[in-house]
């Protein structure tokens, strides 16, 4: 972004009204840089156009690593006990399946926490200049790319779509 | 329910935040002098050995598993409301997933004390984890306590995940609102959550997966802890029903213990608009059904050992209703299948003082169903010539007051620390609520 160039957060009450704007915005040639807000919400996942998150595919893959890790620690610590037992094999498989479960469900989920952390970029510690910090609580808050000379202009729309525009927003995203 | 803003709901919420009262630290004083009593008679019992116990041939398992079963079935509704429910949108359980989802971490932590105490030589625990011993040898995962331990510790891990994950948008809220060193470590807790709808895509598939998973894992954690017992030849003991069984008693006695702990709570909070009547009413409904299924059960081990004609079988469920320990059999069947049968009635399951009493009496019977299935069967098994009795000793009596005390002592320190309602789940539900409008 070049140093003309600032962000207005516009809120919103609820996330029908944010999803709209976001369209109308994206009609009208305005850049939306990001959305914040209370809860998930389908109406705005879908105006941004969100594609589903590859959180998933690490939990898949922890699953796997985790049956086959704890399958496999099952057949090695019985080949420790290298002794036959009233005619049992040593290596008994179908109770192997128990702790072969319970390690797929632990390496799943901590992929599925690895994924999230990842892809999510967290933990971030830094603040976003533009945050205002009623979107983690009541608004949905849409930032708004905006050249200096038109942040009247912009202003203008956002209160048209319905929105609240504070005015510690209007500062920083400079960059 | 009720309509609220998303501003009183999290008003409401950071109220029970506010610094606590004189009364407040007074209890949780109170709950630390049991855990001190319960971590005494614990070092009391290592100085002096497992006998100070009154664990003993042919009794040889007593108030430690029994406690153990117990906590992990407490354990056990909170993630059927945190997850199942979940998966299943049940609505009514937002206003206490929370709070149930704490309930599982705590009761695990105090289940998971058990098999340490009952060890003894506390010092040798390592020979459960899976590394090689002094003799090099390993672990052997043929054993159902091996298989309980892989799930204990993965159930523990799991829910204490699932439980923080849960709680990052409500941590954000709070590090929003809050000033000096409370707002550095809320800043930290939260991991710089900032309600982006990059974290939220995320978010919300990640949070589905868990709940995904917690469910076979919650299942199984109970099966597992049933396969002790069932895996071993023991008469009482050794029968294909106790994992359904298990399962359905873990969430019997779960679901009373949030009715337990979240009466008290709403109305120390001032919360009845949040944890609504419904909600209770909804809670009391589901014990109706799990209370059915456990009733069945009993009823169900009754038929089979008449059925079986088999005669260790048939003595042993004869001796569980008419001999030693017969008065704990009827307890447990008055507390568990007859008395929740009163929430049929619309009246007493949406009466505050009978919600309590009822949740109260369902503790105290499931407790008493792991004693009944623990000590009437080994007290009473195959050679009458090693038949015995058991009483719990003053030192195990002790360690049972600190493991009730310990639990009540963390919950308490929870609900007055951090976030005991999910706001971003009860603002969920009335975003929800609207659209249908």
């Amino acid at each position: 972004m070049n140093s003309g160039y600032t962000q207005l957060t516009a809120l919103f009450a609820d996330d029908s009204r944010a999803a709209k704007a976001i369209l109308t915005l994206r009609d009208t040639g305005w850049s939306v840089a990001d959305v914040h807000g209370p809860i998930p919400s389908e109406a705005i996942s879908k105006a941004l156009g969100v594609k589903k998150s590859m959180v998933g595919w690490f939990t898949l893959l922890g699953g796997v690593m985790g049956f086959f890790l704890g399958y496999f620690l099952a057949v090695f610590t019985a080949t420790r006990w290298d002794l036959m037992v009233s005619g049992k094999p040593v290596l008994s498989y179908v109770p192997f399946f128990i702790v072969g479960f319970e390690f797929t469900i632990l390496f799943a989920v901590f992929g599925n926490v690895l994924g999230l952390i990842l892809l999510a970029r967290l933990p971030a510690y830094q603040d976003l200049p533009h945050r205002v910090t009623r979107c983690a609580s009541d608004r949905f808050g849409v930032v708004v790319d905006c050249d200096v000379s038109k942040q009247q202009e912009l202003q203008a729309i956002l209160t048209q779509l319905g929105a609240e525009v504070p005015e510690e927003s209007a500062t920083g995203g400079e960059s | 329910m009720e309509k609220l803003s998303f501003q009183e709901i999290d008003n409401t919420v950071a109220a029970t935040l506010e610094p606590p009262g004189r009364f407040y630290w007074g209890v949780v004083g109170l709950l630390f002098c049991g855990v001190l009593v319960g971590a005494f008679c614990w070092g009391w019992q290592i100085m002096v050995g497992i006998g100070a116990g009154g664990q003993n041939s042919p009794v040889n398992w007593g108030t430690y598993l029994i406690n153990f079963v117990f906590w992990v079935g407490i354990a056990h509704s909170g993630t059927l409301i945190s997850a199942i429910l979940y998966l299943l949108r049940a609505q009514w359980r937002n206003p206490i997933a929370r709070a149930a989802e704490t309930m599982t971490v705590f009761a695990v932590c105090t289940a998971g004390l058990f098999p340490f105490i009952h060890l003894g030589r506390v010092w040798m625990v390592y020979y459960m984890l899976p590394v090689p011993n002094q003799r090099t040898l390993w672990p052997n995962f043929q054993s159902p306590l091996m298989f309980d331990v892989v799930a204990i510790s993965t159930y523990l891990i799991v829910s204490v995940l699932f439980w923080y994950t849960g709680m990052l948008p409500d941590l954000a809220i709070i590090r929003d609102r809050a000033t000096g060193v409370r707002k550095k470590v809320f800043s930290v807790l939260s991991l710089g959550w900032t309600g982006r709808y990059e974290h939220w895509r995320h978010y919300t598939r990640g949070y589905l997966l868990f709940a995904a998973l917690a469910t076979p894992l919650v299942i199984s954690v109970h099966s597992v802890v049933s396969w002790d017992f069932a895996l071993g030849v023991i008469p009482g003991w050794h029968t294909t029903i106790f994992a359904p069984y298990f399962v359905a008693g873990a969430i019997h006695s779960g679901l009373a213990m949030v009715l337990t702990l979240m009466i008290p709570m709403r109305k120390i909070f001032r919360a009845e608009r949040i944890i609504t009547m419904h909600v209770l009413e909804s809670v009391a409904k589901t014990i109706v059904f799990t209370g059915l299924i456990v009733g069945f059960a009993y009823g169900t081990e009754y038929f089979i050992a008449w059925y079986s004609q088999n005669t260790v079988e048939m003595e042993v469920f004869s001796f569980r209703s008419t001999g030693g320990f017969a008065l704990s059999y009827w307890i447990m069947v008055v507390c568990n299948s007859l008395v929740p049968l009163l929430f049929f009635f619309k009246r007493i399951r949406t009466h505050i003082f009978w919600l309590f009493g009822i949740s109260i009496v369902v503790n105290i019977g499931m407790w008493f169903e792991r004693f009944v299935i623990i000590i009437s069967s080994v007290s009473h098994d195959f050679l009458p010539n090693a038949w015995g009795q058991y009483a719990p000793t003053a030192i195990e009596y002790g360690i049972m007051l600190g493991s009730f005390s310990l639990f009540f002592f963390l919950y308490f320190l929870f609900v007055k620390h951090l976030p005991a309602i999910s706001m971003t789940e009860m603002k969920e539900l009335q975003h929800q609520e609207t659209a249908h409008e």
